[in-house]
């Protein structure tokens, strides 16, 4: 009797789970994924044999969490692959016109389905007198971002930047690639495909370097981001008027730190995954907070997505309104990055957030010419200090604009305001200290290993690759224990600070 | 190869020194050849040149090389 309770058990958990995706920082994928590595080995001969092996691994790892939406794939797979080779073989532009026109309806089409249509209904609703109700749409997992691979694909056809992939399963995988199918990169099709064609090489520069992006991203992600965010920033954002301004804004500065560890860590594990599978994955993260003006910062954060957008919404765009000059490039930059702030997410609330970004550099692109008249006037074009100056100024501006992106309501975004503006009490950093040793810690390391120059990071890669397989093993098992600690530490008690 | 006058244009529309512009240099390798910049050029070159290039064939362009050949093809079919 106990075996058959166990055996239904084990096989629950290899069953459909809405609320249990496969994350990377879970067990059961660690396990799976030693499996996987295990069979990935054994086939080391058969590059077709890897690829359907590598096919049918993603596809269970999208039907962990998506259930029989992983049929989805494959249909976009299916109808994509046939629209990218339709488009190459037309002779007619005007032809190529009506494919790409029809793919890209059918893409986003799919992508409004199931993501935006009650966000639409709500502004329905809101205007008109009839009320819609909302309707019940599950929202397949990782949609966004696979739709924005087999959109490239399509696009990069039409744009003459690519041959048409000739090997249906190549591009399947391309579509399915499970290590970044949740949350990217939105790797190319012009990148990735080619990786599919060539013979599988998995050597040590390969291994060292995807170790030690597991490594970093665990700690990014399961250490910093979620001890910092259970510990203290979601109790600032769930009620910001308990809290001193002091604190919110040491609460705004700390999600700006939550939301790239958590991100960026959860990048770098995928990436991690795909280097040990002998695949390269684009980058998607540097050192974002290092940039000195909004628009350097969207080529450093979220790459995979900033450059999509950039090569396939934006400069199309700058091209149509270039007669306005300096007017249609801000146009251009407003439009793409309100479209970035819905591709986050179907509210308001992210609109605003990419609105607020296409005005900062719109506003940065009509001040151009009078701020750099004033710095050199003042001698100080091209100087550290000017560079440290904007950096900062930078950071502030993302971090205020991360408030709305992070709270519940742009009521609760405003209150964070309110404190910080009107009941700042800066005697309570003392206190903060003292009181949150660990969270106090946590915030100044992911600051100080953010601003640590590139250079150092690529020594430590190129160090920590020729260590030994062993001393690698040591290190990720350490690495796992730690992230074990701090997902079961107790949770830090809440502190009311005197002032 | 790339003549003289469409260098001249790129360096003057980025404000930049002189610069060694090669048939496959890309626009990322220009020092303030941004996605910023990049229309300024692209209708400086069309100001210059008194010709006009469709979006998608500004879009297709890989490197300067193709902008040049692009170029050449609007000046042989204008005159």
């Amino acid at each position: 009797m106990f075996t058959s309770i166990d055996l239904n058990k084990l096989i629950n958990l290899f069953k459909y789970d809405q609320t249990d995706p496969l994350l990377f920082n879970s067990s059961m994928f660690l396990f799976l994924f030693l499996g996987l590595l295990f069979l990935y080995q054994l086939l080391s001969k058969s590059q077709r044999g890897r690829i359907y092996l590598l096919i049918a691994f993603s596809m269970f790892f999208y039907y962990k969490s998506s259930g029989f939406y992983f049929l989805l794939l494959v249909f976009s797979a299916v109808f994509n692959f046939f629209m990218g080779k339709w488009i190459f073989i037309s002779q007619s532009t005007l032809r190529k016109r009506l494919i790409l026109i029809s793919s890209i309806i059918f893409n986003i089409g799919l992508l409004v389905y199931f993501k935006y249509t009650n966000f639409f209904i709500q502004i329905i609703n809101s205007f008109g007198s009839a009320k819609l109700n909302p309707l019940d749409i599950f929202l397949p997992i990782g949609i966004s971002f696979f739709t924005f691979k087999a959109l490239s694909y399509v696009l990069d056809l039409y744009l003459e930047k690519m041959e048409p992939e000739r090997n249906f399963p190549n591009f399947l995988l391309y579509i399915s690639f499970f290590p970044n199918i949740l949350a990217g990169p939105i790797d190319r099709a012009s990148r990735f495909l080619p990786q599919l064609s060539a013979p599988l090489i998995i050597d040590d520069a390969f291994v060292g370097k995807g170790v030690v992006l597991i490594i970093s991203g665990l700690f990014k992600k399961a250490i910093i981001a979620d001890y910092i965010s259970t510990n203290f920033v979601d109790r600032i954002f769930d009620l910001p008027t308990r809290f001193t301004g002091a604190e919110n804004l040491l609460g705004v500065y700390a999600y700006a730190l939550q939301i790239y560890c958590d991100f960026s860590g959860y990048s770098d594990i995928a990436i991690g995954i795909a280097l040990l599978l002998g695949f390269r994955l684009m980058e998607n993260f540097d050192s974002p907070y290092q940039a000195s003006s909004v628009a350097e910062f969207w080529r450093r954060w979220h790459i995979s997505l900033s450059s999509w957008l950039l090569d396939y919404v934006f400069k199309p765009l700058q091209m149509k309104f270039r007669d306005l000059r300096t007017l249609g490039n801000a146009m251009a930059l407003v439009v793409t990055f309100v479209l970035c702030g819905l591709w986050h997410g179907a509210s308001w609330a992210f609109l605003f957030w990419g609105a607020l970004h296409g005005f900062f550099m719109a506003f940065a692109l009509f001040t151009k010419k009078p701020k750099n008249y004033i710095y050199a006037k003042l001698g100080i074009k091209n100087s550290k200090l000017l560079r440290y100056f904007q950096t900062f100024v930078t950071f502030n501006l993302i971090a205020f604009a991360w408030v709305f992106f992070r709270a519940n309501s742009f009521e609760t975004a405003l209150q964070v305001f309110t404190q910080i503006f009107t009941f700042f009490h800066a005697s309570v950093f003392l206190q903060f200290v003292p009181g949150y040793p660990v969270v106090t810690a946590m915030i100044i390391l992911g600051f100080i290993l953010h601003f640590v120059p590139k250079s150092w990071e690529i020594r430590f890669q190129e160090y920590f690759s020729r260590t030994p397989l062993i001393g690698k093993a040591i290190v990720l098992a350490a690495m796992i224990w730690l992230v074990i600690q701090v997902r079961s530490a107790e949770i830090q008690p809440f502190i009311y600070f005197q002032f | 190869m790339i003549s003289e006058k469409l260098k001249n244009t790129i360096i003057s529309s980025l404000d930049i020194d002189d610069f060694d512009l090669k048939d496959d240099t890309t626009a990322d390798e220009v020092p303030g050849w941004d996605s910023l910049s990049h229309v300024n050029v692209i209708l400086d070159i069309e100001k210059e040149f008194k010709i006009r290039f469709k979006s998608i064939e500004v879009l297709k362009l890989k490197n300067i090389g193709d902008l040049q050949k692009l170029v050449d093809s609007k000046l042989n079919s204008t005159n």
